[in-house]
């Protein structure tokens, strides 16, 4: 009870506590903006991540996988599966429409042939596809005034969500958003167009190279689609090399299409026909699957992979020699495809956690010291407390209690201030990114040459040293915030233009927030376990006579 | 060694003069009373004996003054007799009602200085941070955690005292704020919140002018008139004149009483 009293007392009638809460507010603080950021930049990475590939991903080597469609049938009535979609995955050449003049640029790039409508119910296609005019109104208003999706109409939307140009009929190609050097990512996160090339509505000629089954290179094959629209995954790897044409071209290109087989063995007819053996069926090299929703997507594979083996299984029941499917596939969840992308920024913030903890150190540490003085200074009271009755518990208890206080209302103080900058972060950013504005830098200029005349009038007036000195670090603090301010300009430190994404992830990791809040008590605690055990050793009589 | 319970009261060789409280029970057991106690103390390589052999004893409803000059080991025989302190080992007791203190183990200790006796100090000894009201609860307030019963009879009864005390519009102020002998006041009243059997007063006006002396003295008188037993140490011969019995300490050691 009168550790209650006493430890509340010296809580609030000295500075030096409130230093030691400001202490642990601001490492709490810190530790949970910097991992709820990290969590926040993880999390947006896996989601862009499985935007684009769905919850399962079925990849065979080049000779693809024959009679998909039948395959596919079978994947949709899997009660773990909401949808599939086939795609072929190959690497071309993209001659693009700049510069002008005969000599152009070419860019190396993965090819995604999909079947637009199935592919978007796989995966966020539908939503990603960037020019499109604003949803609404309120979308409209937050858009920059010179943003070219204001003038758009839905038909540009249309041909990319179809992958064909709506007024010629033409099949189209979509590109990742950085493919061309035609776009130019804004501070907000939209894109204009670089250089006066604006892409939907160029023509680009895709280059690919057909591999037959045994790896025998065909010659390049090559095709003119018209841009109709391009895609932001969000994922910069993906957004700089992929591009999208409808799977018929692509099976096409590549020789994927079906096609009657000839018997090259045997003599040709008096026409000059060799024998037709049958059809081979038309193939791709990945499915895609989405998981039902519930159905994570480890189950999802486990269900995919016991189709497949059953689809194999009915391929050698049938011996049919032209679609017999291949020997291996990859069936992998998209973390696991991901797993190079994801498994860095995980260790990176596992070693920031690990690093920032050390903070908890320093915390300790500065507690033990501010209290270590205050156990000597408040030496006679110890002495006074067990000459009425207090044991030695008690006076640990009231060190242990002015720790364990200390600990948390700097915790809950960091959780708040963590909660306010993590909300916050992106308007703080775009403050920092600005000009200081004038009123800003007029204010510390006053402040700072009041301090000087505060600091001035201690020293010379009034010969106070002290006084003097926390004015004149108050002069020269402002000043250089001053100075700071007036040569500031706009920097962006998360430049949109750069990073993957337009935004700096702004949600409160509340469970990390907690653990951290521990953690600030518990070695709030720990360092004021040492002074209160020296306080309760404190020899009584000692005390009231020399303390 | 002169072995107090056979002392006898107002004994006129020591000057002392009575000033009123109950009658003497000199042939009652003693409250209080130290047995040939040593206390020696050590200052690194070199031993200070500051007690050698004192004894004392204390009849209940006495007021004894124990007189003498600056290191001649008032203090530390009062600290002895206040368990704030311990004997040296095997060399002699302190005994509260008949059993001894020094024994204790410290929670017992901590129960005795909390209950059975209340320490008054030269220097005052409050708590800068509490306010008066809240300094002189504080024994009330020490010794168990699910004592908000007892910490608000300690309550009423720190503010009676403060009363008796003439401090009842002080109640809310800091020590800082207050006067020598309203501190010495406040420290009386803190000393007496438990009802302690003992009160120990080390120089209690010592710090303090003649006229606040006294008037120390006199609240002092008034609690022993009610039966309260004070050992008092000053080194003033004026102000032991105040006490029933006045026992001399020279070099460690009882003289007289």
């Amino acid at each position: 009870m009168y550790a209650a009293l006493l430890s509340n007392r010296y809580l609030t009638s000295r500075v030096i506590p409130l230093i030691a809460v400001g202490a642990v507010a601001l490492c709490v603080a810190l530790v949970i903006i910097v991992v709820s950021v990290m969590s926040g930049f993880l999390d947006m990475l896996k989601a862009s991540g499985r935007t684009l590939i769905g919850d399962v991903v079925v990849s065979s080597g080049i000779g693809g996988i024959p009679n998909y469609d039948e395959w596919l049938a079978d994947l949709r009535t899997l009660p773990e599966v909401e949808a599939a979609t086939p795609v072929i995955d190959t690497l071309g050449l993209l001659r693009m429409p700049y510069p002008s003049g005969p000599s152009k640029e070419i860019a190396p790039v993965q090819v995604w042939a999909i079947e637009p409508e199935s592919f978007a119910k796989v995966t966020a296609y539908g939503e990603k596809v960037w020019w499109r005019p604003p949803a609404d109104e309120a979308a409209r208003d937050a858009m920059l005034p010179d943003d070219p999706r204001l003038r758009m109409d839905a038909s540009i939307l249309r041909d990319g969500l179809t992958l064909s140009q709506g007024a010629t009929g033409k099949p189209g190609i979509v590109l990742g958003m950085h493919v061309s050097v035609g776009n130019a990512r804004q501070s907000d996160g939209s894109y204009r167009p670089r250089f006066g090339w604006f892409m939907p509505g160029e023509q680009v000629t895709l280059t690919v190279v057909p591999v037959s089954e045994t790896g025998k290179i065909s010659e390049p094959r090559d095709a003119t689609f018209p841009i109709v629209n391009e895609v932001f995954s969000g994922v910069y790897d993906v957004d700089k090399s992929r591009v999208f044409i409808p799977l018929a071209q692509g099976q096409e290109l590549l020789r994927l299409d079906a096609a009657p087989l000839y018997d090259t063995t045997a003599e040709p007819d008096a026409e000059g026909n060799l024998p037709l053996l049958g059809t081979a069926p038309a193939r791709v090299t990945k499915v895609l699957i989405r998981a039902k929703p519930g159905t994570s997507a480890l189950d999802a594979r486990d269900a995919v992979e016991a189709s497949w083996d059953a689809f194999v299984a009915k391929a050698a029941r049938r011996n049919d020699r032209l679609g017999r499917p291949p020997e291996r596939v990859s069936i992998l969840t998209w973390e696991q495809q991901l797993r190079d992308l994801i498994g860095p920024v995980e260790k990176e913030r596992e070693m920031m956690r690990i690093l920032f903890s050390i903070i908890y150190i320093v915390c300790a540490g500065l507690i033990l010291s501010i209290f270590w003085s205050i156990v000597i200074e408040k030496t006679r009271d110890i002495g006074i407390l067990r000459s009425v009755g207090a044991s030695r518990l008690g006076i640990l208890w009231i060190f242990l209690r002015y720790g364990l206080a200390i600990g948390v209302v700097g915790s809950l103080a960091g959780v708040g201030i963590a909660w306010v900058v993590v909300d916050n972060i992106n308007l703080i950013h775009e403050a920092i990114g600005r000009d200081a504005p004038r009123a800003a830098w007029i204010t510390t200029a006053a402040v700072a040459t009041l301090s000087l005349g505060l600091a001035l009038r201690a020293l010379i007036w009034r010969g106070r040293l002290l006084p003097g000195l926390l004015w004149t670090i108050a002069t020269i603090t402002f000043a250089i915030v001053t100075v700071t301010l007036i040569g500031h300009r706009g920097t962006l430190i998360w430049d949109p233009s750069v990073y993957y994404f337009s935004t700096i992830p702004s949600k409160v990791d509340w469970f990390n927030a907690a653990i951290t809040a521990i953690g600030g008590i518990v070695f709030s605690v720990i360092g004021a376990a040492i002074p209160a055990a020296k306080a309760a050793d404190v020899d009584p009589v000692e005390a009231l006579r020399y303390g | 060694m002169a072995d107090a319970s056979t002392a006898h009261a107002g004994d006129p060789s020591v000057g002392a003069t009575r000033t009123g409280g109950p009658p003497l029970a000199s042939t009652k057991p003693p409250i209080l009373a130290a047995r040939d106690v040593h206390r020696t103390y050590r200052f690194g390589q070199v031993e200070v004996p500051v007690l050698r052999g004192a004894s004392i004893s204390i009849a209940p409803g006495e007021w004894v003054a124990i007189l003498g000059q600056s290191g001649s080991g008032k203090s530390t025989l009062m600290h002895l007799l206040g368990g704030l302190d311990r004997p040296d080992a095997g060399r002699g007791t302190v005994e509260f009602e008949g059993g001894p203190v020094s024994l204790g183990a410290g929670r017992s200790l901590d129960r005795y200085r909390n209950r059975d006796v209340g320490f008054v100090f030269q220097f005052y000894h409050l708590l800068p941070e509490l306010t008066v009201l809240e300094n002189a609860c504080l024994p009330g307030l020490v010794g168990g955690f699910f004592g908000h019963a007892r910490a608000a009879a300690a309550r009423r009864r720190a503010q009676e005292l403060l009363e008796i005390a003439g401090l009842s519009h002080r109640l809310r102020h800091r020590p800082a704020e207050l006067s020598g002998g309203e501190r010495q006041r406040v420290a009386i009243a803190r000393a007496l919140v438990n009802g302690p059997r003992v009160l120990l007063a080390d120089e209690p006006t010592g710090n303090l002018d003649a006229t606040t002396g006294a008037s120390i003295l006199d609240l002092i008188a008034s609690q022993h008139a009610q039966g309260l037993t004070v050992a008092m140490v000053t080194h003033d011969a004026a102000v032991a004149a105040r006490a029933q019995r006045v026992v001399h300490l020279r070099d460690g050691q009882v003289v007289d009483g």
